[in-house]
């Protein structure tokens, strides 16, 4: 049962992500090596907001397209642009202005001319069909109240034979129900 | 019931590659949660269950190398 509409969902969720603020790394020290998150801007590092480490199944190669859905401040973003190299190109979307604000000033600090941020919907994702060989996703799918939706997208826009990779939470038993009615519950 | 709808819209080679549990404590990283927060959930939720809330898990899956997206 959905107790927020798709548009409730989504204002609760990015007035939460516009506002968040962050001077720790435990997230993402939980999930990545010190060896990349040395390489980020702080800020990126800061604001990992993920549940998992998903560039590490993705198998990215030099010169790969890749699409970061819900890119957020920008650290799998980043990570993947180091990874497909200057021949290769990734794209951060996320439909929080101030995440993509963000995304993009990390990208900016660290001089990466192969990547791009834009601004959307995980579940209408503003590119062509078969553009990308490469989704990847990070604590961003459960967000969503048209799961289905978001992965129909991810296939229309993976080329044939394209790959995805995604960490995100599930739940093996049903929370309370005011649990489940909580907003803050649901940004998280 | 994740891998049924991955399933459903077309992808193949479905796999689960990681799964561990994710607590309270693990919350408690988040700048996300707000510590009211964090103390509503544990009166909230069964202490059994504070351990693990819900799975982390990691899925990875390919689009047929020959195949157009399902219609809606």
């Amino acid at each position: 049962m959905a107790y927020f509409s798709d548009d409730a969902a989504r204002s609760i969720i990015r007035e939460a992500y516009a506002r968040v603020r962050s001077e720790a790394a435990a997230v993402a020290e939980a999930y990545y090596e010190p060896d990349e998150l040395a390489r980020l801007p702080r800020g990126a590092v800061e604001l990992a907001l993920g549940v998992g480490h998903p560039l590490r199944h993705a198998l990215l190669q030099p010169g790969e397209a890749v699409l970061d859905l819900g890119c957020g401040a920008g650290i799998d973003t980043l990570l993947a642009a180091l990874a497909v190299g200057p021949t290769g190109r990734v794209v951060g979307l996320d439909m929080t202005p101030e995440m993509v604000e963000r995304a993009r000033r990390h990208a900016s600090e660290m001089g990466l001319a192969n990547v791009q941020v834009l601004e959307g919907l995980i579940e209408k994702i503003p590119l062509p069909d078969a553009s990308v060989d490469v989704v990847v996703s990070n604590g961003v799918l459960n967000l969503s109240t048209r799961k289905s939706r978001v992965l129909a997208e991810a296939f229309r826009v993976l080329r044939p034979g394209g790959r995805l990779a995604i960490a995100d939470l599930v739940l093996d038993e049903a929370l309370p129900e005011d649990v489940l009615k909580s907003p803050a519950a649901l940004a998280g | 019931m994740l891998l049924k709808k991955f399933f459903n819209v077309g992808f193949e080679g479905i796999a689960v590659l990681e799964r561990r549990g994710c607590g309270l404590e693990d919350l408690e990283r988040y700048p996300l949660f707000a510590p009211q927060f964090l103390d509503f959930l544990r009166k909230a939720i069964p202490s059994h269950r504070h351990a693990e809330i819900a799975s982390a898990v990691a899925i990875t899956a390919r689009r047929p190398a020959f195949s157009s997206p399902k219609e809606d």
